[in-house]
């Protein structure tokens, strides 16, 4: 995986799912580029952890018009953006429209989003579980999400990995991936040309996009995890790269600087389970950590 | 110019030259103040029936007073425009003021929305935060649509009021939004003069947009300043006077949400409306903070008070770019 930056300081041996999955996708962004991040949560923390160790002159955007910020952490719980501390330092304050229109005119090289599930082509749902409309509940709504997956040129999701969140078809297509995968499929649905999803990170794996099929295809996973243990936490069988890589663990560095700078509450990455690592290399899960 | 497909949602119906006409007939250009009370505003401005766009949210300069004054005087059959908020759509429909939403994003920790759209009191059609407000910006643009690069594809689109056509100028697919003029826009904002000329300083969703996009405006505002003060520096002004049909003094307006540059959020409190819509309390929850005082003051002074505004003003550190 060319994109993958080799992780900067000495091995840690115990930190949380949530703080792997940050670690990772901070180690795929790249210098230079601009990331249009959904407004909170891991993709933010990814986003801050790589200016710091891996590509210190990313600039990233959220959907209420920031652009280029330098955050005064830590943040108000869910005051995320149209305030003073995430929006300290910026190179400027548009709006919602402005960044959007900005996404349009090919400025956004990528998008970070979470999803609550995810198919084979990256379609993304955060609208609903069950049978739309008569049957399930209604979750959060795409909110700036269809416009970052739309005209961002790459996008990486950042996905629970559970079998309840891979799944063949997802319940609704609040985003687009690939669509249907057929060739074509979202500019005949008049997304703009030669975008989509690039990468999907987990706690425990990375996958790209076979360029053929647009199948989810599994090119990395975690040094704790097997590659069966990750296909259990699928509903679908993705397609496997023929030489899968093993991702190096999180390291003291990026922990230091998660814990002790840009999320001090824990309120981000203080969730998931544990990992560790025994004297002899082995990796286990401690007990279930809400 | 061919419709190639289509979403199935209602929508509020496009009329620009009767957007037009409501403008030439309703709204001044003359300079009249037009500084009133929060309950006269909204008793004269937002009707039964009417769609209501709000800018911003309870966590950040939301118009909250204005929100809390439309449920106090028990607004109904509302259509609401759901986006960029975390818990107002499931309040104002838990206070039975919400028919109809288009809904971007919200927080659903409860279970009220689910419940009215079951029992049928409330319709839902599904949309994206940039959706709507630019369809706010075509409303604003005083054009009936507006094509973008987004959305194609999905079933939010399949269950918006979308359509994907043929460009007649590209020759591609292409998504268009109808517009959206609402009826009636609550904005708050850092400094208005009477008459209504308004600045936001920050960034925001679509206050602008909002503004001019609505038939009836009212705009709440920290601080009433002179005209003169707009004279000094134009260039900051966000909203000009003449969209603007209601000016509201609300100092905190935004509370319990930040309004940045002025006070910091009151988390506890934003956390108290996650609570009543995770545990279905939205009824104590309106009682306390809305029926139980008479006005946005009444609400500052008994549940509120200023040793916690204090607080809030002293957190609010960062002054650069909040002052003219």
């Amino acid at each position: 995986m060319n994109e993958m930056k080799k992780a900067v300081g000495t091995p840690a041996t115990t930190f949380s799912e949530r703080e792997y999955e940050i670690c990772v996708a901070a180690r795929m962004i790249e210098d230079g580029k601009s990331y249009w991040v959904a407004i909170g949560g891991g993709p933010l923390y990814a986003v801050l952890l790589a200016q710091r160790l891996y590509a210190p002159s990313a600039m990233y955007v959220t959907e209420d018009g920031v652009i280029g910020p330098e955050p005064l952490l830590p943040l108000d719980p869910l005051v995320i953006g149209v305030a003073s501390r995430p929006n300290y330092r910026a190179l400027m304050w548009s709006t919602m429209n402005g960044l959007t229109e900005h996404a349009q005119l090919g400025h956004m090289d990528y998008g970070i989003l979470n999803s609550l599930q995810v198919d084979p082509y990256g379609n993304i749902n955060s609208t609903w579980v069950g049978a739309y409309p008569e049957e399930g509940r209604r979750m959060n709504g795409p909110g700036g999400a269809d416009a970052i997956a739309s005209a961002c040129w790459r996008v990486l999701l950042m996905v629970d990995q559970q079998k309840r969140k891979f799944v063949p078809e997802v319940d609704f297509i609040s985003s687009p991936g690939f669509l249907d995968g057929s060739p074509g499929a979202r500019e005949k649905a008049g997304l703009p040309r030669n975008t989509g999803p690039w990468r999907v990170a987990t706690p425990w794996a990375v996958f790209d996009h076979d360029e053929d099929s647009r199948h989810l295809r599994l090119i990395a996973r975690a040094p704790f995890v097997t590659v069966d243990q990750i296909l259990a936490e699928m509903d679908f069988r993705p397609l496997l790269a023929d030489e899968i890589e093993v991702l190096e663990p999180a390291t003291e560095e990026e922990l230091l600087i998660l814990r002790s700078e840009l999320d001090v509450t824990g309120q981000n990455t203080g969730v998931g389970r544990w990992v560790a690592q025994a004297e002899d290399g082995s990796w286990s899960f401690a007990e279930d950590n809400g | 110019m061919d419709v190639l497909t289509e979403g199935t949602a209602e929508y509020l119906k496009v009329d620009p030259d009767g957007f037009r006409e409501w403008v030439r007939d309703h709204k001044s250009r003359a300079l009249v103040s037009k500084l009133v009370s929060e309950q006269e505003a909204v008793e004269r401005l937002v009707a039964d029936g009417d769609y209501f766009v709000f800018d911003c949210a309870e966590a950040m300069r939301g118009p909250m007073s204005l929100i809390r004054e439309i449920i106090r005087q028990r607004k109904k059959d509302l259509w609401i425009a759901g986006k960029f908020t975390f818990f107002i759509p499931s309040m104002l429909v838990a206070a039975g003021c919400v028919s109809k939403a288009d809904m971007g994003f919200f927080l659903g920790w409860g279970s009220v929305i689910n419940k009215a759209v079951q029992e049928g009191t409330l319709k839902v059609y599904e949309y994206g935060n940039t959706v709507m407000t630019m369809r706010l910006k075509a409303g604003a643009m005083g054009l009936p649509y507006m094509p973008m690069r987004i959305l194609g594809g999905t079933d939010t689109f399949r269950y918006s009021a979308g359509k994907i056509i043929d460009d007649p100028f590209t020759g591609e697919p292409m998504v268009a939004m109808p517009a959206l003029n609402p009826d009636v826009a609550v904005i708050h904002v850092h400094q208005a003069d009477v008459y209504g000329n308004a600045r936001v300083f920050g960034t925001g969703i679509a206050h602008v947009e909002s503004a001019l996009a609505s038939r009836k405006v009212i705009i709440s505002t920290e601080e009433i300043i002179e005209t003169e003060e707009f004279r000094r520096d134009p260039g900051r002004t966000s909203i000009p006077y003449y969209a603007v049909d209601a000016v509201v003094h609300a100092p905190f307006g935004a509370y319990p949400g930040e309004c940045a540059g002025y006070y910091a959020s009151d988390p506890g409190a934003i956390i108290e409306m996650g609570a009543a819509d995770k545990l279905d309390a939205w009824d104590a929850y309106l009682e306390k903070w809305v029926y139980g005082v008479a006005s946005q003051d009444e609400m500052m002074e008994e549940l509120v008070g200023m040793t916690k505004l204090r607080g809030l003003i002293q957190r609010a550190t960062i002054k650069e770019g909040y002052r003219a």
